[in-house]
């Protein structure tokens, strides 16, 4: 078949005249053009079927295409008609549905027997698990069992869990690994606007003019919208600015660096305010008609202890108060505090203050996984409430999430300890509302939330709770000082279930093993960043015994007696729940589109309302729900936004003389969370094999280490020898470290500090105090 | 009085200068502040512009060919895990902070003869896309975190897909993100399987069509005439 380049001029003119021939021939002739003899070489391939879903990964939520050949998923191709990624994907997404092949996958329940596994039958491991959980009832009450889920829960599995829970049990103990990535993003929503989720959406990227990254190196971990955002860079003069205590691929990708010692971001912050306010740039009509200013508690500790409690007590201030307390946050009082140039901090707010400039302002983990988590985001809104630049295309502060479902299933479903689908437990109209959808007395739901995750894990040390079950997740990697829960789930006394699809060492610690179904061996929806719901079908059989978590949940709760909450069909189940679950959402406010437009398109936005979904809320020319002209926040009852007097407070374990370095923690673009799948994806795993701790090359050069050398790593809680990296992926500040947290074999968490943002909850995952030692 | 009329004269064209300027200044502030378009934003893929690509047609046919360093189908394959996969970075990479852009560019986007590696470099399809490593990894080790039993299926052979003896191959492979039918089939790095006789006629496919990777065959029904005349 190969032919050489042109031998010479003759043959070639042939050759051509030959091919115009057979081309007219075959145009002439479209029957023998498309005739099947043509397509007999291709391998099947050529006729996969392909399906779309919405990627099992992080937050972003891309649709992707899965080709399915005989049963078996086989390919990924991004989805050109998703609105999401436009047909692009990461490396993770087009190598995921290699995840559901790995060797060593659960296929069959496992019940731990005299310290060994052994394998059983579905039916006898739900009954044990059913029986064990009545029998803890019995024992010590309904607050001894609880329910551990995930961000990666499908919309059914987290709504069945929160009605078998809430609903039907009667006890709040339901937590959910979002708590660990953005729960302050929920309580900075909550307290600025008092409605959860962004205003804007993924669409704003392309007509902002100005990016501002808040610790959020997007181009490891939202590469997908970092692409969107260097495709709009290639067409118009935009900028991308990047805040971060590292250097990393972001940094390096974008128009300017700026680096800040940790815990500073919230005197950044409001020394932009500062600024603003002080050149006139803050738009005045908007903060007049549309905000409202307030303070709450400061020094509000670090939840180190057992027990901890927390209540802010908000009181309005005027804006000459506020005026007035930004004054301790001048850029030249904050340069020398976070170790930012004045420069840098006016040139930050000089594009905030420009009302020519439309910006959007990012970030995930960096903001929220803070001590003063709710603060930082309230600090963001700020910026963008005092420059009224804010739910209008392009103008958007917008956090983004780490888990497929984290919004959409622990956001929207509600699976935290205070929360119900709709609204909170603390509240009685919604506790009717539940209890009426639900089909239970409405005093089975009890009025007080119990135990948020660190908590939870904490009651587990102590014996508060003796049952817990753990879907979706591997806590046993992810919790922060995790030797002490580790060690709390071995108890005697503990009853652990963990539905995985590979063992993990989560798994290490059950009881029973449950094997799931994963992503599109059933069937199901996912909520992304932007709010968009997105369903897939099931396009694979599940192996062995596989069940999908929704259906555990389902066979459990029949098994406790609640066949009449849990009527379910196993063929419908999916649809019937999510028919049941959008009850609670009806409405402008936050009305969810029906199942037949998911199936349909790539996903919609809620509030979903006639027909359409909202891309920009609380502004009355796109949102539906709003009452007045211009803008209308109408999660709080007056209609307006609040903008909060937070001030600079330190981290809770700060460097000193014996712990001399910042540890900080995160990922890397390759794996995804713990990497119980992405390891198992042989391109992603051969890529990045193994954790590391990267060191400052300076710092590095003074201790003698260089990449490949084994460092020790020391803390309060512990210590650990990892390979240095020197001058690789990331460049950490000098006197700070940086390790990603996906390697079982070094668990990073053993040794990082479960301090919390005292609202929110949710564990500082990025600084502590950590001794660094060449071995 | 003269000189009085002159200069209030001026004042006054000088004030009017500066109302009119600074209107003109306000109304360009306003335009700029309603930046907003509704147009929908062009998608970030080229779509239709595969054409562009082709501009190096003739630098193309011109090449001379290397057939000592030409990589094999085979070869080209083994980079992807499943057939339609990004390909892994078969070499090691000098630096891992940056995304890619022009360090991964300055060979890929235009080609050349690497003496390092013995070989030509694979020319990208997209080089407008610069986040190169959010798809494409270097492979640091060669061993497993656990066996996998995915298998690769089968990739398309060469040969087989033109429906008469020298008709026109058609397209066996979905092309998004792959346009520019050159980069792949026209440099001194295409496997020689895949080369084509005649990179100077631009427009691929006027004569190569896709076969039905984008299309959903069982989804079209058999298309039947209507009758009309038997209609009622």
């Amino acid at each position: 078949m190969y032919t050489s380049v042109l031998t010479d001029r003759r043959s070639f003119i042939k050759r051509m005249a030959l091919l115009s021939a057979m081309t007219a021939a075959a145009t002439m002739f479209p029957g023998i053009l498309f005739a099947e003899e043509q397509e007999r070489g291709l391998p099947k391939n050529g006729n996969l079927d392909w399906k779309k879903a919405p990627c099992r990964f992080c937050g972003v939520g891309c649709g992707v295409l899965v080709g399915i050949e005989n049963g078996k998923a086989v390919a990924v191709k991004g989805d050109p008609k998703s609105e999401v990624n436009k047909g692009l994907c990461c490396v993770k997404g087009y190598h995921s549905v290699i995840a559901m092949y790995g060797k060593d996958r659960l296929t069959k329940p496992l019940i731990k027997k005299n310290g060994k596994y052994v394998e059983t039958s579905m039916k006898e491991a739900l009954d044990l698990i059913a029986s064990k959980m009545k029998e803890t009832i019995k024992d010590y009450g309904k607050d001894a069992v609880s329910i551990y889920g995930s961000g990666q829960w499908t919309i059914p599995d987290g709504y069945v869990a929160s009605k078998l829970f809430k609903g039907c049990i009667g006890t709040n103990n339901v937590e959910a690994n979002a708590r660990l990535c953005m729960a302050s993003a929920v309580t900075g929503f909550m307290t600025s606007f008092g409605m959860d989720e962004p205003m804007g959406c993924y669409e704003d990227i392309d007509y902002a003019d100005v990016f501002v990254l808040w610790g959020n190196n997007m181009a490891e971990m939202h590469p997908v919208l970092f692409s969107r955002m260097l495709d709009q860079r290639s067409k118009r003069n935009i900028k991308i600015i990047d805040l971060a205590t590292r250097t990393t691929r972001t940094s390096k990708a974008s128009d300017r660096s700026i680096i800040f010692e940790p815990q500073t971001d919230l005197a950044i912050a409001n020394a932009i305010c500062y600024e603003i306010i002080k050149n006139g740039w803050v738009n005045k009509s908007f903060v007049e008609k549309h905000c409202n200013f307030s303070k709450g508690l400061t020094n509000i500790g670090y939840g180190l202890e057992d027990k901890f409690k927390f209540k802010d007590k908000p009181e309005k201030i005027t804006f000459e108060e506020y005026k007035k307390f930004l004054e301790d946050y001048t850029p030249e009082k904050v340069s020398k505090l976070s170790g930012v140039s004045v420069r840098d901090i006016k040139y930050m707010a000089s594009y905030y203050g420009d009302p020519n400039k439309k910006v959007m302002s990012l970030w995930c983990m960096g903001v929220n996984q803070h001590t003063r988590g709710t603060w930082m985001n309230n600090l963001v809104y700020n910026i963008h409430l005092l420059t009224g630049k804010i739910s209008e295309p392009g103008n958007s502060p917008f956090s983004l999430t780490g888990q497929p479902s984290a919004c959409g299933t622990v956001r929207e479903v509600g699976t935290l300890t205070h929360k119900l689908p709709k609204g909170v437990v603390m509240n009685k109209k919604h506790r009717e509302i539940a209890a009426k959808i639900w089909d239970v007395p409405v005093e089975n739901i009890s009025p007080k939330p119990t135990y948020h995750t660190v908590e939870m894990f904490r009651a587990l040390d102590r014996g508060d709770i003796k049952f817990m079950w753990i879907q979706v997740t591997n806590p046993m990697v992810t919790m922060p000082k995790l030797k002490r829960y580790r060690d709390a789930a071995k108890k005697e006394g503990r009853f652990i279930v963990v539905s995985d699809i590979y063992p993990t060492p989560t798994t290490d610690i059950a009881d029973v093993i449950l094997p799931s179904a994963m992503w599109i061996e059933r069937e199901g929806m996912y909520g992304n960043s932007e709010r968009r719901t997105q369903y897939f079908e099931q396009m694979v059989e599940p192996p062995g015994e596989s069940m999908s978590d929704t259906w555990q949940l389902i066979e459990v709760a029949k098994r406790m007696g609640y066949e009449k909450q849990f009527y379910y069909k196993e063929e419908t189940h999916i649809e019937e729940i999510y028919n049941e679950y959008i009850q609670f959402h009806k409405g402008k406010k936050h009305g969810m589109a029906p199942l037949e437009v998911l199936k349909e398109e790539s996903g919609a936005i809620w509030p979903y309302v006639d027909g359409k979904s909202t891309q920009w809320r609380f502004n009355s020319k796109y949102d539906p729900a709003t009452t007045k002209e211009g803008f209308d926040f109408y999660g709080k009852p007056d209609g307006r936004a609040v903008i909060w007097q937070r001030p600079y407070e330190p981290a809770a374990e700060v460097p000193d003389s014996d712990y001399p370095y910042w540890l900080n923690t995160g990922r890397v673009i390759e794996h995804w969370h713990t990497g119980s799948m992405t390891r198992r994806i042989p391109v992603l795993h051969k890529a990045m094999p193994y954790a590391y701790v990267e060191l400052n090359p300076e710092d590095a050069k003074r201790m003698r280490i260089k990449t490949g050398d084994k460092v020790k790593l020391t803390t309060r809680r512990g210590e650990i020898i990892m390979p240095a990296s020197v001058n690789e992926r990331g460049i950490p500040a000098p006197m700070q470290v940086f390790v990603p947290f996906f390697d079982e074999n070094m668990l990073i968490n053993d040794i990082t500090l479960d301090s919390f943002c005292p609202i929110s909850k949710e564990p500082d995952y990025k600084k502590c105090a950590v001794k660094v030692e060449k071995v | 009085m003269k000189r009085l009329g002159i200069i209030s004269l001026f004042t006054l064209l000088f004030a009017v200068f500066i109302i009119v300027w600074n209107y003109s200044y306000q109304s360009g502030l306003e335009e700029a502040y309603i930046p907003i378009n509704n147009n929908k934003p062009t998608s970030y893929f080229l779509e239709n512009e595969g054409m562009e690509y082709s501009k190096f047609d003739l630098d193309y046919a011109n090449m001379p060919f290397d057939e000592n360093h030409q990589r094999t189908l085979e070869e080209y394959y083994k980079n992807r895990a499943y057939y339609g996969a990004p390909p892994i970075i078969p070499h090691s990479v000098k630096e891992d902070l940056n995304i890619g852009r022009n360090s991964c560019l300055q060979c890929h986007q235009s080609g050349g003869f690497s003496k390092r590696f013995k070989a030509y470099a694979p020319i990208v399809p997209h080089p407008e896309m610069t986040n190169c490593k959010q798809c494409h990894v270097p492979q640091k080790s060669n061993s497993l975190f656990s066996e996998t039993n995915f298998k690769k299926g089968k990739f398309p052979e060469v040969g087989v897909n033109s429906a008469l003896n020298g008709s026109p191959p058609t397209i066996p492979h979905p092309i998004q993100m792959r346009k520019n039918c050159l980069s792949c089939h026209a440099t001194p790095s295409t496997p020689k399987k895949i080369r084509v006789t005649h990179p100077e006629r631009i427009d691929c496919m006027q004569c190569h069509v896709q076969s039905n990777n984008n299309i959903n065959i069982s989804e079209l029904e058999v298309f039947i005439r209507k009758n009309y005349t038997n209609e009622k």
